[in-house]
């Protein structure tokens, strides 16, 4: 495909280490649009080799609001089906700027590796040295090693390592939407991850056209219903978990957004440093940035102090454990102290909370947020699939998707045909959100 | 002439910085934007927006606005540097010309969803 992409989908073969790469033909995107549904595509193809597939919606990484969204898609390990988990915060664009646009990844290598995606080019690199380390070492490192401090990885930590089922597939340093355990699939094909970084450009069929579509979306966005609030503490209040906000709030540093998605969903609080300190601190980790919301509700559920659960979510993220899956797991076993949680990591088995129907990260919650939308007052279930479905294809951020209603699909239909020059139709989103549920 | 930015205001979405590369390249790209969201203080969560000008680069910390006057022998400031890492140096980068030839005027201030920047 000529246009928003990089017209490329690398297969990489781990039992072989052979690295093959196919173009991103037209027909398939007229036929499954993007994102979620051709990594599943892509997954049925290599379904043998029990594939991990990570890829670009078709509107990823454009000014299309909230395009910051990739999609990695595997069988979960865990619920033992195949679903759909969002790479968000600069990750999903790095992928998409890197060279490809859908990466398969099969097999299972023998010794550790990671995958070095930069500029088109993909290695097969060892990662013997990073394997056992946690996953801030680890991103430090490579980041280190490459000499680039905006390289954005996909990383394991202790819990994927031992095939632990609460493993997740942290972004950088921070938890991500693998609500699936797709940390211990990584672990089982010896893959401590992926790093992305790329300067590429993606060229627009009517590019003005586009540009200035994007932009009366974003001003009917701007008069959206979650203007003026921010970070995670005002999506709990939207939830109706009204004290989290004032729980955490001694706790914030400063909110900030995920690639172009006009909500910050992403809090940063400090832990070992004065959160009113604005001047760059001398303490290189003086906190952690909360990408994830229900690890901490379930912490602040068991008790553990707006401090405590803080840390609890950087113990989680630096051993690539699923922090909601923790929570739940501490309560069934009747563990409700930081130190008793920490020492019972490595025990944990089984899922964490879920909703929906197993095929998006129970990650986005499953309501309406700040706003009205009606479709959610008939259908509440339908309506969040839906929602969900359309975002994992076109690359939106799923929570974004439930707080904006200004977003709707003929806008990004008309776009992805303004954007492509191919003919998207409405029943062909129908149809690729159907495949998703087949 | 030029813009302003409220670091404060700045959630780090880089909406600036790929309207500018658009402006710059017809496409999508970040190389040859001349503002920059700086992200490489990732663990501190220290961000703010760097932006090329004719002659000085405009640096808005959280905690305040510098301005650096580009001289020969002048080296930027940390997050200058570091902003791009291996990507083109801020100095190499064209200066800001306020998107004269876009007609609806500057694309970071139009693209910014907070409204961090607007018209000095
Ligand atoms: S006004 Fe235009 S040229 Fe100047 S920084 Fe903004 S987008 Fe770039
Ligand atoms: S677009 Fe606005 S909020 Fe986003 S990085 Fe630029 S100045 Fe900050």
């Amino acid at each position: 495909m000529e246009y928003l992409s990089a017209d490329k989908i690398l297969v990489v073969d781990l039992t072989t280490s052979e690295v093959t790469e196919d173009e991103l033909s037209d027909e398939l995107v007229e036929q499954k649009i993007g994102g979620a549904a051709i990594n599943k595509y892509l997954y049925e193809q290599y379904e043998a080799d029990n594939p991990v597939v990570v890829g670009t919606g078709l509107l990823t990484g454009t000014l299309f609001p909230a395009s910051g969204a990739a999609v990695m898609t595997a069988k979960s390990p865990v619920t033992g089906n195949l679903c759909h988990c969002p790479i968000t915060l600069k990750v999903g664009l790095e992928i998409q700027f890197a060279g490809f646009d859908y990466i398969v990844i099969k097999g299972a290598s023998d010794n550790p590796v990671f995958l070095w995606v930069h500029d088109g080019i993909a290695d097969i690199t060892d990662a013997l040295d990073v394997w056992g380390k946690n996953t801030w070492e680890t991103t430090d490192t490579w980041r280190k090693a490459m000499g680039d401090d905006l390289i954005q990885t996909m990383v394991i930590g202790k819990a994927g390592e031992a095939g632990s089922d609460l493993a997740q597939v942290c972004l950088n340093y921070w938890a991500s939407g693998d609500r699936f355990g797709f940390g211990k699939l990584f672990g089982e094909k010896k893959l401590k991850g992926l790093a992305f970084r790329g300067m590429g450009l993606l060229e627009i069929a009517d590019a003005e056209e586009f540009v200035d579509q994007a932009l009366e979306i974003l001003d009917d966005i701007r008069e959206g219903d979650f203007i003026g609030k921010k970070g995670i503490g005002d999506i709990y209040a939207a939830m109706g978990q009204s004290g989290v906000n004032a729980w955490l709030e001694p706790l914030v540093h400063r909110h900030s957004a995920c690639y172009n998605t006009p909500y910050a969903t992403n809090t940063f609080v400090y832990l070992d440093e004065d959160p009113a300190t604005l001047k760059e601190t001398a303490n290189e980790e003086p906190g952690f940035l909360i990408t994830e919301l229900y690890g901490l509700l379930g912490f602040k559920a068991l008790g553990l102090s707006a401090d405590d659960a803080c840390r609890m979510l950087k113990i989680c993220a630096k051993g690539g454990y699923d922090a909601a899956a923790v929570a739940h797991q501490a309560k069934a076993a009747g563990k409700t102290s930081m130190g008793d949680i920490e020492s019972a990591l490595a025990d944990f088995s089984g899922a964490g909370p879920m909703h929906g129907k197993g095929v998006f990260s129970p990650w986005c919650p499953n309501q309406p947020l700040f706003s009205f939308f009606e479709e959610a007052e008939e259908d509440p279930g339908g309506w969040w699939e839906r929602r969900q479905a359309v975002a994992y294809i076109f690359g939106i951020h799923p929570i974004f998707a439930v707080m904006s209603p200004e977003l709707v699909e003929d806008d990004m239909l008309e776009m992805a045909g303004v954007g492509t020059e191919l003919s998207i139709e409405p029943e062909k989103l129908n149809a690729a959100v159907a495949y998703l549920y087949k | 002439m030029g813009i302003k930015i409220d670091a404060l205001k700045c959630t780090g979405c880089m909406a600036c910085e790929m309207a500018c590369g658009y402006h710059r390249d017809d496409g999508f790209a970040l190389l040859a934007s001349c503002i920059v969201a700086y992200r490489t203080r990732e663990k501190k969560d220290y961000f703010g927006v760097i932006v090329k000008e004719e002659d000085e680069l405009l640096i808005a910390r959280p905690e305040g606005l510098e301005v650096k006057k580009l001289g020969a022998s002048e080296e930027p400031s940390e997050p200058a540097q570091k902003a791009d890492a291996s990507a083109k140096p801020m100095l190499l980068r064209e200066a800001c010309d306020m998107c004269e030839d876009m007609e609806v005027g500057p694309m970071c201030v139009k693209f910014c969803p907070v409204n961090a920047i607007s018209p000095a």
